[in-house]
């Protein structure tokens, strides 16, 4: 009985493929039926079947032409093989979050967020409506040009405005700006109004608008033209008339360190008066400019072109986040915008590493002049001269809360006491995080550009940053930048190792012993992360120390390095494992404790060494080690089921190789990079497995099942006998916990900091590279997924067979 | 004298075998059920316990995959 694992119930990832054949059916007949979507709540299945009959909707006559389906609920499905595909695919990435983008067949949502973002890149609802309608098959529902309007109408009374070190909230009407006051949070954020000596146009009136809420006053700035231009303070006066059109403009002050907080309270969800944040840059006459240019030799490519012309719609700089896959040139949107704008730039990174690499980018690609760049971490700190200049720094030196050294300090003061420009965020999802908040709170800028590869989290604060930052402006589709050419073409392959009986039985034994510690065995998939992995950590030992897959990992190895000559990264999250690997392969590793100056020894012999082919990699290689010659990657362990992981993990290796020609549909190589995971099956890891990969299923990729490595014939590979075999359980077994466990990185944090022991107690959060982030296994929107198997009458009905 | 008992012949992956054994010897004594181990692969067990195995089994799987959440 239940023989292989051929049967595995594996469905949700083979369905994909069945969406053009699905769109093929629904091409026929307008009748949308989602009764075989998969719904984790059986029960619900009929109530969906009803909510998902779309069988009313009036079919337009020329529906053949019309490249997408918009469905009453939000959800709009885009037929990548219609001639229109371009440009409905601009338009709906403008206007909804993608949620799935196989080859044929995307999947869209309309969101209040999205909208949000559309009508901030300067859509009107009116437009939003009308192209909806004209590329859609079908007659638009009632529904959605409701929910358009009301999530678009209040945008764009609310202003949000840096002025002088200090933040106002403007609005040319006094009713909204009463409304936000009577929340709670506003009113509390609100500085008391003191009369601007400086500017003479602001005039405090303190009596007026009296009302129950005991007197909140605005101050408003008469900013018509014709008075500027006789007025003393003329600066002041053009630069309020630049950010408003209005006559009048009504604004009070609010506490810098509560900015975020208002900003939520006013979003789609809450308030819904989400606001507006643009910078002027041309107009700002305050700021001293920066000379730089981009050099002519710096082509950007057109999605690159086109993220930039997101943010930079009006003439205006927007705050935003714009999304890029690894290795698609994310650092020359960044040089880009900072060019543009010409003032100040604080360019944040994760690591000093990546530092040396941001301010090598600057220095690459645009004419700023070398001292009026500097670098601001642990090790280097440099000073910064001018007026306007370029500092390249990391979230945890701003963020860090601790004493500083003289030095640090002041420059710290430096950059809280500047008006930025341009605040530059890299990797921006690491930002949610409670400590780099703080950074958002700390440096005052006018404009923030986010870049980041992969907009998921594992917890739901990636919609924190809508009021963090602002709202998306951009998304590449993966699979088209991969069609350009201008990522690598990767195949990946997820291989099962079976487990070995001697290395099962101790696995079964282990969570014997933990399912008695978690009451119950069904609620572990509940728990948060921490918990899980602090029970379960001699458990992963034994799985990622499966000699079967020790065994399939060296067989790449060869592979990959005698019959094609490739560079390969070995990434391993268990410190163990990486360790025992990397010393019975011969191979050298980086890992958390490895300094500086190893790592750069290491990293320079990979990339130029003929006889260094292989290096196995700790969690610290996930993110911004800009490793370009790599094109393989093995991954035997991973942090749980981390999708942003994985996706990092790719991007490692996701930067385009070998010829331009070569890369294009049809050209010699069809694929030049290989991400493979190792995976010991009837194990925990095949649920993280198949997790992880979500994100990049949703980008299009498909995950091949390889079963039978390394091939039975191949008898020169490690853990031959079962002597050996029973020789590693043994050392796995007896290796104490604080071996077995997880590393625990420490951040470069400030100059103090490291001088404490390196591998210092962290949490959880501090190895995930993110600190205060918290794992958990969730499930988008409603939370309906957390409880999923706790009630079994909630179970779907396919697997309510097998529950009797 | 030969003995005869009837009983369910298992054959399954190495692993398989190896969840049942610890099964098996997660039972009290008296409900124990495998009656021989032949060899890594295959067993003997008592009839009875054929629906319980596979229920088992499935719930050990289920935990080991992941389905995606219908947002």
């Amino acid at each position: 009985m239940a023989g292989g694992d051929g049967d595995r119930a594996r469905a949700p990832k083979r369905h994909k493929s069945s969406a053009p054949s699905k769109a093929a059916l629904v091409d026929e007949s307008a009748e949308f039926d989602y009764a075989d979507d998969f719904d984790d709540d059986a029960h619900d299945a009929d109530k969906e079947v009803k909510k998902r009959d779309f069988t009313k909707l009036e079919l337009k006559p020329d529906h053949a032409n019309r490249p997408l389906w918009a469905c009453a609920d939000g959800r709009i499905f885009l037929e990548t093989f219609s001639p229109l595909y371009k440009q409905a695919y601009d338009f709906l990435i403008a206007i909804a979050e993608p949620v799935c983008r196989p080859e044929s067949m995307h999947e869209y949502n309309l969101t209040p967020h999205s909208l949000y973002a559309a009508v901030s890149v300067g859509l009107e609802t009116s437009t939003i409506i009308s192209v909806l309608s004209k590329l859609s098959k079908t007659k638009l529902p009632n529904e959605i040009i409701d929910f358009i309007h009301a999530s678009t109408a209040n945008y764009g009374k609310v202003k949000l405005v840096l002025k002088k070190n200090r933040y106002f909230v403007e609005s040319p009407l006094p009713e909204v700006l009463k409304t936000l006051l009577k929340d709670e949070v506003i009113s509390k954020a609100r500085l008391a109004p003191e009369v601007d000596k400086n500017a003479g146009c602001v005039r405090n009136l303190s009596n007026f608008l009296q009302d129950s809420l005991g007197g909140p006053s605005f101050s408003i700035s008469k900013t018509a033209r014709e008075i500027v231009s006789g007025h003393e303070d003329l600066l002041n006066g053009m630069e309020l008339a630049a950010a408003t059109e209005d006559k009048e403009t009504h604004s009070f002050e609010i506490d810098p360190s509560q900015v975020e907080n208002v900003k939520q309270r006013c979003l789609p969800n809450a308030l819904n008066f989400p606001m507006l944040e643009e910078y002027d840059f041309r107009n700002d006459t305050v700021n001293p400019d920066l000379d730089m240019e981009l050099k002519p030799q710096a082509r950007p490519r057109p999605y690159q072109e086109k993220s930039l012309s997101k943010m930079f719609g009006n003439g205006r700089a927007r705050s935003g986040i714009i999304v890029l896959p690894c290795g698609a040139g994310k650092s020359l949107v960044g040089v880009s915008a900072a060019c543009r704008i010409k003032k100040s730039c604080l360019c944040l990174a994760t690591n000093a590493v990546s530092v040396d690499q941001w301010a090598f980018q600057f220095k690459l690609w645009s004419t700023i002049k070398d001292d009026h760049i500097s670098r601001f971490t642990s090790d280097n700190k440099e000073k910064f001269k001018g007026m306007a200049s370029v500092v390249v720094t990391t979230y945890n030196m701003v963020a860090f809360g601790g004493k500083r050294s003289e030095d640090s300090e002041k420059i710290i003061e430096e950059i809280r006491n500047r008006e930025w420009g341009l605040l530059l965020m890299d990797e921006v999802h690491v930002v949610p995080a409670h400590m780099f908040r703080k950074v958002i709170s700390i440096t005052k800028s006018h404009c923030k550009l986010g870049l980041t590869a992969t907009l998921v989290r594992e917890d739901e604060r990636i919609t924190d940053l809508n009021f963090l930052i602002g709202p998306k402006l951009y998304e590449a589709n993966w699979l088209d930048l991969v069609k350009g050419g201008f990522i690598a073409n990767v195949q990946c392959a997820e291989v099962w190792c079976p487990m070995t009986k001697e290395f099962f039985a101790e696995y079964l034994k282990k969570e014997n012993s933990k399912k008695k510690q978690v009451n119950s065995f069904l609620s572990f998939h509940y728990y948060v992360q921490a918990e899980s992995l602090d029970n379960c950590i001699s458990c992963q030992a034994l799985y990622v120390m499966n000699p079967n897959k020790f065994r399939a990992c060296q067989f790449l190895i060869k592979f990959h390095e005698e019959q094609r000559g490739d560079k390969i990264i070995v990434f391993a999250d268990n410190l163990f494992a990486l360790t025992q690997y990397a010393m019975k392969l011969r191979k050298p590793m980086i890992y958390g404790a490895t300094s500086h100056a190893e790592r750069t020894r290491i990293l320079y012999q990979f990339k130029n060494s003929p006889e260094v082919n292989t290096i196995f990699l700790s969690k610290v290689g996930d993110n911004s080690i800009d490793i370009p010659e790599a094109n393989v990657i093995i991954q035997i362990s991973s942090h749980a089921g981390s999708r942003r992981q994985e996706a990092q993990r790719l991007g490692r290796i996701l930067r385009a190789k070998g010829k331009h020609q070569d890369r294009m549909a049809g050209g010699k190589e069809e694929y030049n990079a290989f991400f493979y995971s190792l995976v010991s099956t009837d194990t925990q890891e095949m649920y993280y497995s198949t997790k992880r990969q979500q994100f990049l299923v949703d980008q299009g990729y498909s995950f091949k099942v390889i079963t039978s490595l390394p091939p039975p014939q191949e008898s020169n590979l490690m853990f031959n006998t079962l002597d050996e075999q029973l020789d590693l359980l043994g050392q796995v077994l007896n290796a104490r916990d604080d071996m077995v466990g997880l590393e625990h990185l420490e951040m470069d944090a400030d100059g103090k900091a490291l001088l404490k022991a390196r591998r210092s107690a962290g949490s959880m959060s501090a190895f995930s590279g993110a600190g205060g982030m918290v794992y958990m296994e969730y499930s988008t929107g409603k939370g309906k997924g957390a409880k999923k198997h706790k009630d079994p009458s909630k179970r779907h009905h396919l697997f309510k067979k097998r529950y009797q | 004298m030969v003995n005869a008992i009837k009983g369910l012949f298992i054959s399954c992956d190495i692993p398989m075998a190896q969840f049942i054994v610890n099964l098996n010897a997660s039972m009290p004594a008296s409900e124990r059920f495998i009656v021989h181990m032949l060899d890594p692969t295959h067993m003997f067990v008592q009839p009875h316990v054929a629906d319980f195995i596979r229920s088992k089994i499935a719930e050990f799987r289920d935990q080991n995959s992941y389905e995606k959440p219908q947002g």
